[in-house]
């Protein structure tokens, strides 16, 4: 029964027609309000929240009937010409990332300083706790905030930007912790930004410039997916197993089929079975290419069974519960450990799965590399240690869930517009699925509300391309909150036993890495993943003699894929807890004996060649890649100093007299990574001149609210003497723009930017030709650009707006533009010091962590906010994963917490205090000396948690999270010990 | 069919009654929980009922007693931004005890807070709402329409089911008032805590409630906190667990109180 409410929205008085059903959200985008979006439907992440009647609510769990007679207020009112001064304040300080949650957190401020223009810190927090955020981790909101109150009152604001540190060290050297100097003094939103005498002095590159997307992000215009609605659009459906392991033995969909406003049921029985691997992965895919879209069998609960294409929401979702499906129940495995045991369920059992490593023991893969002999040098050393981990699964919880929409268009070539991270892989792979050849496929990459590697897969594309082409009318397919958790990508489980043999005076003499990696139901980037892990589980340290051994297995859990990071972080927490306890056993100051051992400039990266898709063996290489730039020293000293390293040293801090359940402690994890891929990830630009003297500069990379628009767009800048603001960036569309692998592998501003860099010094050089032509100068390389003009020696100057008048339109004409792609052999580490401090109530076994600094050599800084955006997201998920992130599953494999808070990520009001620290070096592979800043920040938080908590207590904990329960039995197992 | 097959906004207590005596009636307050289960509900199809309309979000005196309307947000009772919903009958919102203010600030996140309502909290009951324990503490006692009021103790036991609250009333802290206290066990700082012990001393005896040991907040003796609770476990807190926080947070709510 429809019925009409009567509202105000945006102070225009509206009479709507709604369903008894209908959500104001619905409703509400209905109408045009692309800025209310979708996270859950239960107002768990608050990306719908309005305001009514002046209160900040959520629009997912509210009726649209309940607004009947109600004042609405959406971002939307705010869009004037100008920024509102709030809208304005989250752009100066780069509060947001994706975005996808600005509108929310904007309009939440303006109804908070309307009763309280001068809001505590506290307060603010607690205004955000109901909107959640995965990428800045709220430190820069939480800034945005004040500064917007401050811009309300009237008062004056200084611009934002990086407080700029001497160095403290000579660069190589470490210096010793002084613990009478406090450290800066400042706002934890100001990255610290400690320059290297290296770098010159740049115009662009290194500055706080406004991300490009700032504006349309801050007003909640059409930027994502679902803000696109094509005409006689269907919505689409999924049915998902129950079961975590079964045959599926009939399925009936007559009814489905029967029911009014159903226009497509597929599953099985009429889609192609076409084998792939869903990894976003360049060509070709790693095997084993184990899916297919619809299969007899069904390997995880969520798994797929069928899709229904349907009018509406509603519709498919009946259509669905009429699809009837008769199930062969099988026994079912989710541990790695048992996976392999005989007698274990066998997961794949078909036979058109190929290289399967052994099918009938659940074994995808081993992998293994060594250098020298380890067993002899174990046999040798002087103390041999050994430490078994577990790591756990965790999902990577973007707020804005999976959406593809695909239509065909009049040349009735497929179109995909769809969430992603790799468009070009999306194509490729799609296309065979769908009996459809590449050149007729298109993947449209709009803005995405956050990936971390959930969204470099073909996850979701196959499912309403097959059903565009059976209606013939475009489909669209958005995740629920729980298929986010229980059908798209998480963290890969492993076990982790390292075996080390120390000499006597500390160096590691040999290293051994036994690794079981849980793949789940799939094998999609199971290789690459687990590889990763044996790479940055092996390389942080030199040691002749290192062997990887690892198995990687099939389980019932739900799929594991690609996390940002990538198999770094569990390979880390299990290195850096492993080198804390030898350390303390042979009575070492845990930094001193990392320090002895870990890698400096000039050392050989003695492992990483005989790992990875292009893996060499020993013998084949001339020479082993060393590394060249490497700023850990420095960086230790300025965390060591923000941490006040020094207190863990005061009994009376550690056992604060005030509260005697109370234990604190501080922890530290020497974390490295790598930039890139070498030898595969691949980036291309192309940019021309437009008739004003700006740019279009068109990249495939894949700026996911990582500001990767905004860091490419500053070194074409850089090159070109011109303003960012005159580079016009757009990505990613594979019809229009050039290849790029995609947003993965830390790997966007040193390869994509290094393209960017190579395209716009073609085009410096036609402009410098040009220009020296209406210069008359005879030596074109004498020229410079800077200023958006183009400089000769003698100081006449012509502007690049002439120059592009003159070739477009005058004489010898010409487009100038440049086109470059770029593809490392090298792939320079960053490193980074983690510093966390912490307090572990031994009574219950509740960890708070209090602060968190993370000082990171990341090279060159392209964009000091960016950057410190980049490390403050990563450090709220390396948080959460370390703390208090975990599947729960039931003993039938369901899941038990796939919604948020059963599934905690942190909100606003609980942060510990972050500061970033970024730390320059000159890395001259990189584009202006730029390495990677995005996955660090994963690594080294959790090992630092643990460190703090065996700090603080004396109890070693090598299972993740440290979640109450866990750390209490730890005490309390330690405490039983003692009384032995 | 539809999840939801109608909406009602009744503007009497007798109509909301009469339409949630229908066997697939459900009431909303703020609809944060009920309205997602509803939307979701796909077999049967619900029909809801907005009390929304019934004018249940004044406050008012009673002697000792405050009487908070059942549509109360949570929001506002963290803010003390309530207004009598009687004429000239405005009783400052600042009088809500402040234990239970910061109860409702930490019950949800913001944007929850601000659309859940009192008369919700109550009817759902949830085993871990640290606001209904800080309101067994404070006596609470739940206003029905058509009936006398019941103590929250008895509201919990029963379940509300489909009648409309109108109401829930606590005392007020006085000169017999000793103070309270919390302590409280989560994964985070803000987490839903998995144990928690709400503690409040009336006339030099301390009423104590907890929350995750039960189907329900419950009031326990203080020195025997445990008696008669078997707690079930969940992955965040297996039953021994529970029994331990139960323990060691109650002595703590105690050592604060005395």
């Amino acid at each position: 029964m429809t019925l009409t409410i009567n509202v105000t929205l945006n102070e225009v008085a509206r009479s709507l027609e709604v369903e008894p059903f209908d959500s104001l959200m619905a409703v509400l985008r209905r109408e045009g309000m692309t800025s209310v979006r979708y996270g859950s439907d239960t107002g768990e992440t608050g990306a719908s929240a309005v305001l009514i009647d002046g209160r900040l609510v959520n629009t997912d769990c509210m009726l649209a009937a309940q607004a009947d007679g109600h004042e609405i207020i959406t971002l939307e009112w705010f869009n004037k010409v100008d920024l509102h001064p709030i809208q304005a304040a989250f752009v100066a300080t780069g509060a947001m990332q994706s975005g996808y949650t600005t509108p929310a957190m904007i309009l939440g401020t303006w109804a908070m300083l309307g009763s309280n223009p001068n809001p505590t810190e506290e307060e603010i927090r607690d205004m955000l706790s109901g909107i959640l955020d995965r990428e800045t981790a709220y430190v820069k909101p939480v800034e945005a905030v004040k500064r917007a109150a401050a811009l309300m009152r009237g008062e004056s604001t200084e611009p934002f930007g990086p407080l700029i540190l001497p160095m403290m060290t000579d660069g190589k050297n470490p210096t010793p912790h002084d613990p009478s100097d406090p450290g800066p003094q400042v706002s934890e939103a100001i990255p610290r930004l400690i320059p290297s005498r290296d770098v010159p002095e740049m115009a662009v590159v290194g500055k706080p410039e406004i991300k490009v997307d700032a504006v349309k992000l801050v007003k909640g215009n059409p930027a994502f997916t679902d803000d696109f609605i094509e005409r006689n659009q269907l919505v689409a459906k999924v049915l998902r197993s129950p079961h975590a392991h079964a045959n599926i033995v009939e399925i009936d969909d007559a009814a489905a089929v029967a029911l009014p406003g159903v226009h497509a049921v597929i599953h099985h029985k009429n889609i192609p079975r076409i084998k792939y691997a869903s990894g976003g992965q360049s060509w070709p895919n790693p095997h084993p290419h184990d899916q297919v879209s619809f299969d007899t069998k069904v390997r995880h609960v969520g798994d797929r069974v069928a899709a229904v294409a349907a009018d509406t929401l509603e519709i498919a979702e009946e259509a669905i519960r009429l699809i009837e499906v008769t199930y062969e129940v099988l026994p079912a495995v989710f541990d790695e450990r048992e996976a392999m045991v005989p007698g274990a369920p066998v997961i794949h059992d078909e036979d058109d799965t190929l290289e399967i490593a052994d099918a009938s023991r659940n074994l995808v893969h081993h992998i293994g590399a060594e250098r020298g002999d380890v067993d002899a040098a174990l046999a040798d050393a002087d103390h041999v240690f050994e430490h078994t981990f577990r790591v756990h699964q965790v999902q990577q919880v973007p707020i804005e869930n999976h959406i593809s929409v695909a239509w065909l268009d009049s040349d009735e070539r497929m179109v995909v517009r769809t969430a992603t991270q790799v468009p070009f892989h999306t194509r490729r792979m799609l296309a065979p699925l769908i009996g459809m050849e590449i050149k007729d496929v298109r993947v449209i990459k709009p803005r995405i509300g956050g990936g971390f590697g959930a969204k470099q897969e073909m996850l979701i594309e196959d499912i309403v391309a097959h059903l565009a082409i059976v209606t013939r009318r475009p489909v669209k397919l958005e995740l629920t909150r729980e298929e986010e958790f229980v059908s798209s990508r998480t963290r890969h489980p492993q076990t982790i036993t390292y075996t080390s043999g120390v000499s006597n005076d500390g160096e590691l003499v040999a290293q051994n890495m036994k690794m079981i990696g849980n793949t789940g139901p799939y094998g999609t980037h199971a290789y690459t993943v687990q590889t990763v892990s044996g790479l940055r589980g092996l390389t942080s340290y030199n040691c002749a003699n290192k062997r990887f051994d690892c198995d990687v297995v099939y389980t019932n859990i739900p799929v594991p894929g690609a996390y940002r990071g990538y198999g770094a972080p569990q390979a880390e927490f299990a290195l850096e807890a492993h080198m804390e306890d030898i350390a303390r056993s042979l009575e070492l100051d845990p930094i001193e004996f990392k320090r002895k051992n870990w890698v400096k400039v000039g050392d050989e990266l003695n492992i990483a060649p005989h790992l990875g898709e292009h893996a060499v063996v020993e013998g084949d290489l001339d020479e082993y890649p060393r590394v060249m730039s490497n700023g850990i020293e420095e960086c230790v000293s300025q965390g060591m100093r923000a941490i006040e390293w020094h207190l863990q040293d005061d009994p009376e801090w550690v056992r604060p007299a005030d509260r005697p359940n109370i234990r604190r402690g501080m922890g530290f994890a020497f974390c490295m990574h790598g930039t890139a891929i070498p030898f595969l990830d691949m980036g291309g630009c192309s940019i021309k001149i437009n008739d004003d003297g700006s740019f279009n500069m068109l990249i495939g990379a894949t700026d996911l609210g990582t500001g990767a628009d905004t860091v490419i767009g500053q070194i074409a800048a850089e090159v070109l003497g011109v303003p960012l603001d005159d580079i016009k960036v757009y990505s990613s569309d594979t019809d229009v723009t050039p290849f790029d692998t995609g947003a993965y592998a830390s790997s966007t501003t040193y390869i994509s930017g290094t393209a960017a860099k190579l395209a716009a010094e073609k085009v410096r050089e036609r402009l410098k030709e040009r220009a020296a032509m209406l210069l008359d100068v005879k030596e074109p390389c004498s020229i410079e650009l800077r200023d958006k003009r183009a400089w000769a020696p003698d100081g006449s100057s012509v502007s690049l707006e002439e120059i592009a008048l003159d070739s477009l339109h005058v004489q010898d004409h010409e487009q100038i533009m440049g086109t470059a792609s770029y593809v490392s052999p090298e792939c320079p580490p960053p490193f980074a010091a983690q510093f966390v401090e912490l307090e572990v109530d031994v009574e219950t076994g509740e960890v708070t962590v209090v602060k968190m600094v993370m000082a990171v050599d990341c090279g060159v800084a392209i964009n000091p906010i960016t950057a410190s955006g980049q490390v403050e997201g990563g450090l709220l998920q390396a948080l959460g994963y370390g703390h208090c992130e975990e599947f729960a599953f039931d003993d039938d494999g369901r899941m038990l917490n796939a919604s948020l808070g059963p599934y905690k990520i942190y909100r606003a009001d609980e942060m510990p205090v972050i500061e970033t620290y970024l730390v320059q070096t000159m890395e001259d592979s990189g584009p202006f000396g730029a390495k990677a800043v995005a996955e660090i920040p994963k690594d080294g938080v959790a090992p630092a948690i643990r460190n703090a908590i065996l700090g603080a207590t004396g109890v070693a904990i090598n299972d993740l999270p440290f979640t109450p329960e866990r750390v209490w039995a730890a005490l309390e197992n330690d405490r039983s010990q003692e009384q032995i | 069919m539809p999840s939801v097959l109608a909406y009602h906004r009744p503007e009497t207590l007798d109509e909301a009654s009469s339409l949630l005596s229908g066997p697939n009636s459900r009431a909303i307050g703020g609809g944060t929980v009920a309205v997602p289960e509803s939307r979701g509900a796909k077999a049967d199809g619900v029909e809801l009922v907005d009390l929304q309309g019934l004018g249940l979000d004044g406050i008012e005196q009673s002697g000792n007693r405050l009487i908070l309307g059942s549509m109360i947000r949570l929001g506002d009772l963290v803010s003390g931004g309530l207004m009598s919903h009687e004429p000239g009958g405005t009783t400052p919102g600042e009088m809500v005890p402040q234990l239970i203010r910061d109860l409702a600030r930490r019950e949800l996140p913001s944007t929850l807070r601000n659309q859940a309502t009192l008369g919700g909290t109550v009817a759902l009951g949830d085993s871990e709402s640290i606001l209904l324990a800080g309101l067994l503490v404070h006596g609470a006692q739940v206003h029905l329409h058509g009936q006398e009021p019941i103590s929250l103790e008895q509201s919990l036991a029963e379940c509300v089911g489909n009648r409309v609250v109108t109401a829930v009333s606590i005392e007020l802290d006085d000169s017999a008032t000793g103070g309270s206290a919390t302590a409280s066990t989560g994964r985070t700082p803000a987490d839903i805590p998995i144990v928690a012990a709400i503690g409040r001393r009336v006339d030099d005896v301390v009423r104590m409630a907890l929350t995750g040991l039960a189907p329900s907040p419950v009031l326990v003796d203080p020195s025997d906190p445990l008696r008669d609770l078997d707690p079930v476990g969940d992955f965040r807190g297996s039953p021994a667990y529970r029994r331990h926080l139960a323990t060691t947070l109650c002595t703590r709510v105690l050592g604060e109180l005395t």
